[in-house]
Parts: C-alpha cells; structure tokens; sequence
C-alpha cells in the first residue's frame, strides 16, 4: 500500500530514481528500474488511498452518482491537484482567456482534452486502445515533407512495443494488426486473442467492406477491423513461445479476486467497473511486489532546483492531508536521477514553473493532440447498439499513403456507445421523447429502441503535426489553489489538419450513404471547439492524446530530450511520456509512450547498475 | 397524504402506465420508495397528491379501456401545466435514475424547492435506470453482461 | 468398521458426480444471500461471497474434468442434481440446514459450516451416523449408505487417495477420457487459481489440491500455496468484521476492517418452493422463467462439459442474466406475507416440485 512510507522516511531513503507520476509512464519506469534492483520514489499528485479494489470502486459510486457523466466524472474534484474537465470548456471571445477550469484556455481553439490526476493517472479513464504506430509515422518529414521526423524508427521501437502489450496486457490477433507496414518478428502473438466484433461492427463490415475511397493519388480500400486493445480477453496459449500469459486481474493487496475478462460495461472511459482494462495501479502493485518502490500520494512535486552543475540538485513536494484543504507541508527530495512522469502539459507546467524552459525555448511548445471529428447518423436495421466496449473495431485504411503530402491522415473507430460523445445520448434522446415528442407508455419504449439501437457513431481521430506555437505557458496571474501556476493553453489548428477533417467529412458521407443511415451530424456554431474552415463548420473536439511539449530529437538544438527520453540540459533529468514524441501518427499514443518508458528505463538501469567487480584468486 | 401504502400504490400505478412496465418490473428495480420521496421532495406534498388523485380518477374511470386511459392521462395530467411536467419528469426518473430540473415556468408558478434540481436519486438508482434493459443493453459501468455477448443481436424488451 | 473405500473406476465416476453435485449445490445458498443485498451497499461482503461463487464455479469445472479424465460423463441435467432447499450435509447433523436464505449473521455461519476445515485424519474421516432424508450427497448411491464425510474436505481427501490407488493398480488407462472435453486455463474465471486440464496423475493431483485448498483449507493453513484464503477463512470475515492478512492465525484477522451492514439487506423467503408461488401472477411467471433460465445454464454447463469448452464464455453471460431476474424477483413483496420478499426457486428446466 502506498501509505506504508511517509515523507520523513522517504527523505532519509538514498533513491536511485525519484519519478513524479504514477501513471502508466512512471509506473513502467518504477518497475522496470525496481527488477533490476534499483530503488525508486514515486510521487504522485493527486489522491489514491491504497492499491484496494475498495479505493478503485469509490470511483465508480462517485461516477454512478455523477448528475453529468463527463470522461473525468468518476474522480473527485480537487483544487489542490486539479485537472482539466470538458464541461468547463467554454466557446471563446477573441482574446478574452478562460479560465473557468483548470486550464486557462488562450485560444483561438478550445481544446477540451482532460487527464486525470489520480493513483494510476490517466490510464485509470483511458479507453484502452493500444495500437503501434505505422513505421511511416516515424519518417514523416522524409516522407511526406511535414512536421518532423523521429530520431529512431519503428523497428527499433518494436520489442519495446511486444514488451509494453505485455505489460498491458493486449487482446489482438496478429493478422488483424498487420497493416501498413506494421511488422511483428516471425511467430509472435498478442499475449490475449482478440475481443470478438461487436454486432453493431458486423453490420457495418457487411455493408462496408470494399468501398473504394480516393484521397488524392491513394486509393483507400475500407475494411473494419478489430481494435487491438489493452483489456483481458482470452489467453492466447501461444503467446510467448507456448509459454501463454495470465491476464491481470483487479488490483489488490487484500485477497479479493476480480477483474477477469471484459464484460462489457461500455464505461472504459471514464472507469472499467471490473479492471478488465488495463490501469497503471497493476503496474504498480507488480513494482511495490519488488520491495524497491515506495509511493506517496497527495504529494505535488512543486519545483525543480537544478545547481551550478546543470544538473538537477533537488525537486520540491507539497504533501497535503486532504482535498478539501489546502493545507500542506513542504519538504525536498533527492535522487540520483530524476524522471518527469507527468503528462506533456503537466511535465512542461512543472518546468516553466521552476523557470526551466530550456536552453532553446522549446519546453511546452509543439503541444499536440488528435484532432476528433464526430460523425453520426441512424442505421435503417436494429444495430444493439450501447453494448460492448466502447470501440470494438476500426478502419486503419486511411491512415497510410502518399495523400500524407496533401493533409492529415486520419483514423477511424466505430463507437458501440453511439451518440454518446456527440449528443449525449442516450439522455438527451430521453428527454426528447419525453418532453417534446410527447409519448409515454409502450410508445415510449419502442422509440427509445427506435432512437438509441440504430445509431451510429464514427470519431475521425486527425492527425496533427508539431507547431512552436501550439504551446502551454504559465503565468503568474493563474495559480491553484496550493499557489502552483496553472497551465494555460494556446492553441490552433493546422491547415493540415483542417484539410483532414474536411476529408473526414467527406467520406462519413460516402460511408453514410453506402450504408443508407440517416446523416444526423450536425455542429453548432456555439460549441467549443467550432471551427469554420473552407466554408463549412466542424465541430473539433480533443483527443485526449496530448504530446510534442518535450519533443525527442538529435540534437540539442531543435529538441529538449534526446533519444533516451534524457534532458539535453540536465543530464540527471528524464522527461517521459507522449511529450517527448516528434509526431503521433494515427494512433492512440499510450502503447508507444509505454513503449518508450521501457526503453528509459533500460537506459537509466545501464547508466546507474555498476558493473559487478570480478576477484579473481583467493 | 393518504396512509403510505395507499401513495406507494398510487404512484405505481401511474409509473406503469407512464412507463409502459408492469408494476413487478417497477418494483424489481427497488426504486419505487426513493423515485416517490424524490418526487415529494420537489414537488411538494400538495402538486405530488394532485397528480396521483387525478391518475387514480383516470385509471377508475378508464376501467380497462386503454383508450379512455390514454385521452384521460392527456387531458387531465400530461397537458396540465402543473401536473404534466411532474408526470414526464418521474417517467425520466425510471428510465435513467436521474431528477431533472422542473422547467422554469413550474418553479415560477408553483414552488421552487430546493431538492428539484438535476440530480441522480442514487448510485443504485442510475444502475436500475429501465432504459437500459428496453435496448438490451446495460447501464455505462455496472451489469455488465458477459464477454463477448456484443457480438449477438442485442435482446430488446419490447411490449 | 468396515469402510467402502473407492475400489473401481465406478465408484470413482459416482464420487466425481457427488462432487459435481456438492460443488453446485453451495451455489444456490452463495447467490441468494448475495442478491440479497441492496444495490451498491456491503461492498465488502458482496465481493467476499463474490469471490467464493467464482471459485464454486472453477471447483465444478475441475470436478467435470476429473470426470471427464477417468472416462466418465457429467450430467448436470438430471432429475436430482439440483437440491431441494433447505438441505442436510452429508454428516446428517441436524444443526443445521443449507438454505437459500438472505445474508445474515446465521447465513454465514452456515455457510462456515459447509467449508469448515476438515479435521479428521485417514479412517475418521468416516462418520457413521444415520443419514437424514434431505442430505446432499445420496443422490448418487455412494455404496455405504450409513457413512457419512465429516467435511467436504475429507470428501475430497477420500476422492484424492482413490485416484492414487486406481492409477497404482491401473496406470495410465485410468485416464482414458476425451482431452478434447478438457477445459482448458484461457476459460480461467476471475477468482483465483487456474482451470487444470486433468490428462494424468500430476494433473489430477494439481486439480485436487485445488479444490481442497481453495475450499476448506484441508491441511489446516488459511492461506494457500498461492496465499490465496480459504473459502472458510474468506465467510468467517464477515462475523469477525475483519480481513485477515498473511502471517495471520485463524480467528485471529488482523487486517482492515470489513464495513458491513447487516440491514441493507431485502428480507427474503427462506428456502422459496416453487408451492410458494402458486397464484397466477408476474411473480408467478417470473419465478418459472426464472428456474428455466437457471435450467438452460445447466443444461449449458453439461454441454460445456461434452466438448464444448467454448460455451463457458455464454454461459458466464447467462450468470449476469440470472442475476438481473434474481434481484427483480427479490425486491418484489410477498403476496399476502408482509415483511417478506419473493426470493427465486432453483430448480431446473423440469421443475418438479418435492414436498
């Protein structure tokens, strides 16, 4: 359990590592350096009374309780680790900031990403889709002429990617995964066989299948595909050589005994009622199993001291009792070496707070986020729609091709939940029929199956390339309410993009009609994230996905963080996560910024495990 | 108020006619006694009794005609400003477990009380909303129903 | 005394049945308390019998592969497999009755009763006493009708040494069941230990040690070689308010405290008939679908335990299913008896009522 150290004995512990963030970066990092021996503190911000099934289903009360059931609904709110939260997102005057939430919105886009600052991070909300990047995603400057490329490419990445599905503990089959260039070494398998399509997929494949959509000079053959996804399935027996694997299950440190295969709550996000899908809690209870990690919640790392050195001398915690006060103790700890695990705006908050932008300026800039356009429309059959997990299956077909030159690619998931995301349903389409279409009885509920069991909802996750002056700032006018500075967000989004979310337009309608659903889509002016764009208006909700604020590079001049996720400024100093990635591709970034935590963490295992000396004779 | 059993009854009885589910379907969600106090509480002992004594008249003198029964409950509760906002707000409730807001115009005329805002009765409430089994689906996060029972047509409770 | 003794294969296939019998009739008495409860409270206490269910359900999956290892065949249909309520253990004491009963304090002391460690050794594991009518085991003639186990636990260490002395004198043709009605790990449940595929002695050893730790803690640990709590340990929680803890002597928990509270509980029938039930109504209906769908899971399970390992997964969807009817049923009245709930009768698919 967490609570087992306190501060004072923390600060007496000679730590290799200390890691602010217990989400799935941090807690790969925590474990993988634990195995090899080292001694790690994980500090985390927000609250987490112990790794129980008890602590895990408080979230789920609060969410079941919850009046308005946004992606951030199961976690208390807490102004003394606060986050981001999309009801608070507002539609913007030109240069009047918001700063109704947490994030202090700058403009001239409305972003409503959120992340979570609890226990696990925001691994305990995500959806659980854990998808490789496509090896083209890694060269896209050489390519494509656009944004940047990776100072490494997908095949050095891939045994980090078999070792991150394992961690998470993915349910693919491999022949359904390897499109567009990805590879797998010969006889590899997914740890779980993949989840089964869901009915509502299944319709849509039969009709589907084989539509032909041109994108400049590529030809897009559509198939839906089954999403590889970091939920317990079925064991593949032979996943790792025959050897098999054996899911985890709930987390726990009394002897309760759940979280087996995904039932379909349909509630990935905000919070899998069973731990069927993965969180970084398993993660770390499998690193306090070492002995080697200790945690300490509630514990705001406040500012990083960096000596004459260059080096990182010392990080400041603010450790407080409860969430409803903001009463506090301060202290410092010391490490050995430092890792930054915080999410790319948190990561870059903390370094523009202890005034470290780097020598180059590129702390905070090149935020980046997918781009979601949300199409919707009314199948003509009953589709059982609201069942399953939330996304079963996809098309990866537009993701690929020499259209990249031209625009954004983008991806496409086909959501069980239907209108869920767009509209609110199904209670907005409740209270429709109640109060406007005045029908009650057996009416009533026939046009609630009517309404809800035909829809249809495809997300076009665009993708989006670095710009300086996507960026988070802070400034000395916002703090919380522990007196830390606040995020604060400018942001636009790129023609590139733009282009890719009128493509997505375009071809939902095609996708429509081929499947003769009603087009229900429509954006209203008034919302956050309505861009008018070529004509038409979208409207562009956040992914979610944020990245680019630490960006990797070859050298120190163009990027913060080397290959090794290390700091080109303070050689003790790690920053790790999705910020530190030059692009995202089309891809959901969790799998590949797990991917890079292993690969850290086998850095810094190398850089601090002294050889063992040999005596010879006797 | 009449003696409490009497309310209860009279409250189911109109719930499944609102509902179009039997009074055993009402009553096996476990939520009758919080959905009939959380109508109380923000309506108020005087509109709540006026509703279930005009449902009660309805019901008699429809006898088993659902015709009758369907043009009494428009004419008498569901276009009445005072009590057909209530009677589309408790069938809200059993559908989805959630209160909602009596529309401005009812606060302004009757009561403002301050139990009648949007919120869900109960945890327990929102994982026995009925809406979910009509679609054959289950409530977001709770009852689940069994890996791989999405890739079936879904099992619909139609009447 | 003489003692029959497992002698031949059939004894061995009509012990299996009993334990398939045995290990499903604890289901039925697990599931009403656990419905019992009211929505989103007992938390703790409805993830221990939670958890207890599981394993019941892994306990029978492994039975129906010891059976189907020895050449036998599971029967989960038959007239008889599913108990009328309230019964008798085996030991034919009188003190106490297996029911359907809501959660209580004395529901989970007779639960204690049914998984209480087994404490006789070698020939004492032998009760002679005279059996009473309603006890779970005779449903299957277990030869020595005047001899009685005095645990579930002694039952299996009986079991267990049968097989060892039936693959002593017959080697390996003791194993001659299909391997393809072997259920196999990837259908694991999510309780602890794994689902052993029985094909020789090892593996029937590792599906036995299973079993017997999982449930009564035979050997007298708490915990097991997986430091995973036995299931009398886990139902003892309850009345001491307390989780144990590793390193912990039985009786004495010394972990977080259980948060239980035994009121948020609907007052059920106890031990519902179908007679119960007998004026034409909703309930009436519901109760009767109730004990077909619970028919159709069995009749599922036996064809799961003939090859088809595969419908483990539907039927898994089939508990949720009969877990939603139990609870619609259990926060229904009773007509006519004011204070009481309706509770579902598990019968089967061709209920025939035994008074």
């Amino acid at each position: 359990m967490p609570a087992q150290i306190d501060h004072a004995a923390a600060a007496s512990i000679d730590y290799d590592v200390l890691v602010v963030g217990s989400g799935v970066s941090g807690a790969i990092v925590a474990r993988s350096l634990a195995e090899k021996g080292l001694r790690v503190l994980v500090v985390e911000a927000g609250p987490g009374d112990e790794l129980s099934v008890a602590d895990y289903e408080s979230y789920l009360t609060r969410f079941y309780g919850a009046a308005a059931k946004d992606n951030n609904a199961a976690y208390e709110v807490n102004p003394n680790a606060p986050m981001p939260r999309s009801p608070d997102v507002r539609r913007l005057q030109p240069g009047h900031p918001d700063s109704t939430g947490y994030l202090i919105q700058n403009g001239p886009y409305e972003m409503d990403s959120t992340y979570t600052r609890v226990l696990g991070g925001t691994t305990m909300h995500w959806e659980g889709k854990a998808l490789r990047m496509l090896p083209e995603d890694f060269e896209m400057r050489s390519r494509f002429g656009q944004g940047r490329d990776w100072p490494i490419g997908y095949d050095d990445l891939e045994p980090y990617y078999r070792q991150a599905e394992f961690e998470l503990g993915v349910s693919a089959d491999v022949a359904d995964q390897a499109f567009y260039g990805i590879t797998f070494p010969p006889g590899y398998e997914f740890p779980m066989h993949g989840l089964p399509k869901s009915y509502l997929d299944q319709i849509i494949a039969r009709d589907l299948d084989g539509t032909e959509i041109q994108l400049h000079d590529t030809t897009c053959t559509l198939s839906v595909r089954p999403t590889a996804q970091a939920r317990n399935g079925v064991p593949n027996a032979a996943y790792d050589d025959g050897l098999g694997f054996i899911p985890v299950g709930a987390v726990s440190t009394h002897q309760v005994d759940e979280g087996g295969r995904c039932q379909g709550n349909i509630n990935c996000v905000p919070l899998c009622p069973v731990q069927a899908k993965y969180n970084a809690r398993k993660t770390l209870a499998a690193s306090l199993d070492t002995g080697r990690v200790d945690i300490l919640t509630q514990t705001i790392a406040s500012q990083v001291h960096v000596g004459a050195d260059g080096l990182v001398s010392h990080i400041d915690y603010q450790s407080y009792g409860s969430t409803t006060s903001p009463e506090h103790v301060t202290g410092s700890l010391r490490a050995r070496r430092y890792v930054l695990a915080a999410n790319p705006v948190e990561n870059a908050r903390l370094l523009l707070a202890s005034g470290l932008p780097g020598s180059n300026g590129l702390v905070g800039r090149n935020l980046m986020d997918h781009a979601y356009l949300l199409t919707w429309a009314l199948l003509p059959e009953i589709a059982g729609t609201m069942r399953g997990s939330q996304c079963t299956s996809g098309i990866e077909d537009l993701r690929a091709g020499g259209f990249r030159e031209r625009h954004a690619a983008m991806r496409v998931s086909i959501h069980n939940d239907g209108w869920a995301w767009p509209t609110g349903s199904p209670y907005t389409d409740l209270v429709e029929l109640v109060d406007d279409a005045n029908v009650y009885g057996a009416a009533l509920r026939r046009g609630v199956v009517d309404r809800i069991s035909r829809q249809l909802m495809l997300s076009f996750m665009v993708e989006l390339m670095p710009e300086t002056s996507n960026r988070i700032t802070v400034d000395s006018r916002y703090i919380d309410a522990m007196g830390n500075l606040r995020p604060v967000l400018s942001y636009s989004l790129p023609e590139y993009t733009m282009d890719g979310v009128a493509a997505s337009r375009r071809i939902s309608r095609r996708i429509f009609q081929r499947l003769g659903a009603e087009d229900k889509t429509h954006y209203d002016p008034l919302d956050p994230g309505y861009v008018a764009y070529q004509g038409e208006g979208f409207v562009v909700r956040g992914g979610n996905h944020w990245a680019g604020t630490h960006m990797m590079g070859e050298t120190s001049h163009d990027s913060v963080v080397d290959v090794n996720q290390r700091s080109w400024d303070h050689q003790n100093l790690y920053l790790v996560g999705p910020g530190s990635m030059p692009s995202i591709g089309t891809s959901n970034t969790t799998l590949t910024l797990a991917a890079l935590s292993f690969k850290t963490a086998e850095h810094i295992a190398a850089e601090l495990t002294t050889r063992p000396s040999v005596t010879i004779g006797g | 108020m009449a003696d409490d059993s009497g309310v209860l009854e009279a409250f189911l009885t109109l719930s499944a006619t609102l509902t179009g589910y039997s009074r055993f379907r009402l009553l096996g969600t476990g939520q009758a006694e919080p959905y009939l106090a959380t109508t109380l509480d923000a309506v108020g002992d005087d509109a709540l009794g006026e509703l279930l004594s005009a449902s009660t008249a309805v019901h008699d003198e429809a006898a088993g005609d659902e015709r009758a029964l369907d043009q009494g409950l428009r004419a008498r509760i569901l276009s009445d400003d005072k009590l057909g906002p209530v009677a589309r707000n408790v069938i809200k409730m059993w559908f989805v477990g959630t209160w909602y807001q009596l529309p401005q115009e009812w606060r302004d005329a009757h009561a403002s009380r301050q139990p009648d805002s949007t919120h869900v009765v109960s945890p327990a409430s929102y994982t026995e909303g009925l809406l979910w089994p009509t679609i054959g689906a289950n409530p977001p996060g709770a009852k689940g129903q069994g890996y791989g029972t999405w890739s079936s047509p879904p099992t619909l409770d139609l009447p | 005394m003489t003692l029959r003794r497992i002698a031949t294969v059939e004894d061995l296939h009509s012990y299996l049945h009993i334990a398939m019998q045995l290990e499903h009739a604890t289901i039925p008495p697990y599931l009403t308390a656990l419905y019992s409860m009211h929505p989103t409270t007992n938390a703790d206490a409805y993830r221990v019998i939670r958890v207890v269910v599981v394993e019941e359900m892994l306990h029978l999956t492994l039975a129906a592969n010891l059976l189907n290892a020895v050449g036998g065949t599971p029967d989960l249909s038959s007239e008889g497999f599913v108990p009328t309520y309230p019964a008798h253990l085996p030991d034919g004491e009188t003190d106490f009755e297996v029911g359907t009963r809501a959660f209580s304090r004395e529901t989970i002391e007779t639960f204690l009763k049914i998984e209480r460690p087994a404490v006789a050794e070698g020939e004492t594991r032998f009760v002679s006493r005279e059996r009473s009518s309603r006890a779970l085991l005779p449903a299957v003639d277990a030869h020595e009708d005047d001899l009685h186990f005095y645990s579930i636990g002694e039952f299996y260490a009986e079991i267990g040494e049968g097989i060892r002395r039936l693959h002593e004198e017959m080697g390996d043709a003791l194993f001659c069941g299909d391997p393809a009605r072997q259920v196999g790990p990837e259908y694991y449940y999510s309780g602890g230990g794994a689902i052993v595929k029985v094909t020789d002695g090892a593996s029937a050893a590792e599906a036995m040690r299973t079993i017997s730790e999982q449930g009564e803690g035979l050997g007298g640990a708490i915990f097991d070689e997986e430091g995973e709590l036995a299931h009398y340990y886990r139902f003892q929680q309850l009345l001491l308010g307390r989780y144990y803890q590793p390193g912990d002597q039985g009786g004495s928990p010394t972990g977080p405290p259980l948060d239980i509270d035994w009121d948020a509980v609907y007052p059920v029938k106890a031990d519902a008939q179908l007679g119960d039930y007998a004026e034409p109504g909703e309930l009436h209906d519901a109760i009767h679908a109730y004990s077909a769908t619970y028919g159709e899971f069995l009749a599922r399970l036996d064809e799961a335990f003939s090859g088809r390992p595969d419908l483990l997964m539907p039927a898994v969807g089939d508990m949720f299913r009969i877990k939603e009817l139990a609870t619609q049923i259990i926060r229904n009245p009773m007509p006519g008896q004011p204070g009481v709930n309706a509770a579902p009768v598990f019968r089967g698919l061709a209920p025939v009522e035994v008074s």
